[in-house]
């Protein structure tokens, strides 16, 4: 570890970077106000606590949070300099997750039986969906919000968790899902279902209800776990094609009976025919980031405030204008290190379930980073979802602590 | 002014923020490159001890196998070689040390003593350890495995 001290600590530049960014805010807009500073400072202190607690109580894997420390501060420097009120907003968001995070470190460690609940995680999720259903509210054509008070949450980031919990549990111990044989009375016939395709039955529910309630992003990044599970633990081949092309049947059906989902592939294909309308969103996300340049506009010198929604889904379009493409880069970057790191951990762990969790929390937090980033810059049909720890969203960052949390415990073990 | 500040802090800020890839990159290979020092020294050189106890069943963190490539101590207390966070260990329970290919086993006053085949040991005394001896301490027992080449 000595000969570490020879090299910049990380978390230093960490600090640097929000130091600057903030004081830069600071002269932002006159007249100064000094709300700015506190909210830099405590964003320093809360990253610098977390470190430092990390670091004294041997939580395992430190660069996890490191990474995850410079993309947080990436995103509340952008957030602050779109609007000032939610950024406040997020850095409660933010000390709530960060004690999440050290609740679910502890949880995670101490019980030792999380395998055990199969039944537990699909209903839970089931529930938690019906309730958004019956009692949710819409927003941005989304039906996925629970209100609590003045707060509402989005189930959906919890039930991430969940499945996750779930699909792990199952591939630890396929055998613990119960198959009973259906008799049918009177005609005396005797229908064996196969475990797995219960399995599968399982998890389209879930794809459904998010389909149901029109989350698109959600839905396709559930669906990208489930096929990268069966293709890293599934026995035959067969299933995962199978599945491909029931989903691209889903696709292509849905694409001619629901018009919203075909809205998406237009504005993907041609976002130009409807620049005022239909593709106006994605066209000023293009425009965004095609001004930035190399090194972008300078903080506070672009106009990322044309793009609707630039705070959640395109906060993206807004780091590549005023950062630039080497900002925006360096984003995807960090990403990568903290999939790495993931995976690392994954590696290393013994136990199977562990194992399974650290992947799939990792394939999590990277498809849906590629699902945002990919439909932002026009790669993929755009689907709303959060950039992790970047975007804005309280369910989102909390959920994301909570899944970093649970990689830290399994990072301890390995 | 403000305009003037900006434009010389992106690229700072643009710095920055490779130099501090660049560093947990750096930093990540290090620690990669010290695991496989680690693993290096796991080959059959030296004897080990190998948990018979089933892991899941226990409620503590407890490896598989532990190398004696040297002189080892067990216990509850971080300054042990082998912390084992078993309730019934006492915090420094026993030491494992060579002399001559000979490993032997002592144990250091332990509350709940040590034992070797179902034997319990003397306290403080050096006793020698055979291939396919089993050793338990607290709650675990190992199987002490030494390659005779």
């Amino acid at each position: 570890m000595k000969s570490y001290t020879r090299f910049v600590k990380p978390v230093y530049l960490v600090i640097l970077i929000n130091l600057m960014g903030f004081l830069l805010l600071y002269l932002y807009k006159e007249p100064y106000d000094n709300i700015t500073i506190f909210a830099g400072l405590s964003i320093i202190a809360l990253i610098c606590l977390t470190y430092a607690l990390i670091l004294k109580l041997e939580m395992g894997d430190e660069y996890l949070f490191l990474i995850v420390s410079m993309l947080m501060s990436i995103g509340f420097i952008m957030l602050y300099r779109l609007d000032k009120n939610l950024a406040l907003k997020q850095i409660i968001w933010l000390s709530i997750g960060i004690i999440m995070f050290f609740a679910c470190y502890y949880a995670y460690l101490k019980i030792n039986m999380w395998q055990k609940f199969l039944y537990f995680y699909p209903v839970v999720s089931y529930i938690l969906f019906i309730i958004t259903i019956v009692f949710g509210g819409g927003r941005r054509g989304a039906n996925n919000w629970i209100a609590i008070g003045r707060i509402s949450i989005q189930a959906s980031e919890i039930i991430k968790v969940l499945y996750i919990f779930f699909l792990a549990s199952y591939y630890t111990d396929p055998d613990k899902l119960n198959v009973c044989p259906i008799t049918i009375k009177g005609l005396n016939i005797k229908i064996n279902i196969s475990r797995q395709l219960i399995f599968i039955a399982l998890n389209y529910i879930f794809i459904g209800f998010l389909f149901l309630q029109r989350e698109l992003g959600t839905a396709f990044l559930f669906f990208g776990v489930f096929i990268f599970f069966l293709f890293i633990f599934g026995s035959r081949i067969s299933t995962l094609i199978i599945n491909a092309i029931m989903a691209c049947i889903g696709v292509v059906f849905s694409y001619f009976y629901f018009y919203h989902i075909r809205v998406r592939f237009q504005t993907w294909i041609n976002p130009w025919s409807d620049i005022s309308n239909k593709g106006y969103q994605i066209t000023q996300s293009l425009f965004a980031i095609g001004s930035g340049g190399f090194f972008g506009t300078g903080l506070g010198l672009g106009r990322p405030d044309f793009v609707p929604e630039v705070h959640t889904d395109f906060i993206f379009s807004a780091i590549c204008e005023e950062m630039g493409i080497f900002g925006g880069i360096a984003v995807i970057f960090l990403f990568f290190i903290f999939a790495y790191r993931g995976f690392k951990v994954s590696l290393m762990v013994n136990e199977t379930f562990d194992r399974i969790v650290a992947l799939g929390i990792t394939l999590m937090f990277a498809l849906q980073t590629f699902i945002i980033l990919g439909g932002v810059i026009k790669l993929i049909p755009l689907t709303g979802i959060t950039l992790p720890f970047i975007s804005y969203g309280g369910s989102s960052l909390v959920s994301g602590f909570i899944s970093l949390g649970i990689l830290q415990a399994i990072s301890k073990k390995a | 002014m403000y305009e003037i500040i900006s434009t010389i802090l992106k690229y700072v800020f643009t710095i920055v923020i490779y130099i501090f890839i660049y560093t947990i990159i750096r930093l990540i290979y290090l620690d990669i490159k010290s695991m496989n020092r680690r693993a290096g020294l796991s080959d059959r050189k030296y004897p080990y001890l190998k948990l018979l106890n089933r892991r899941d069943e226990l409620n503590f963190r407890v490896d598989e196998s532990y190398v004696l490539n040297g002189n080892k101590t067990i216990g509850r207390l971080n300054k042990n070689n082998f912390v084992i966070n078993d309730p019934f260990l006492s915090g420094s329970h026993a030491e494992f040390f060579s002399e001559d290919e000979i490993y032997y086993i002592r144990d250091l006053g332990s509350k709940n003593g040590s034992y070797i085949n179902n034997v319990r040991i003397e306290p403080n005394t050096a006793v020698p350890l055979d291939n396919g001896d089993k050793i338990q301490i607290g709650q675990l027992t190992f199987i002490f495995v030494q390659d005779k080449r």
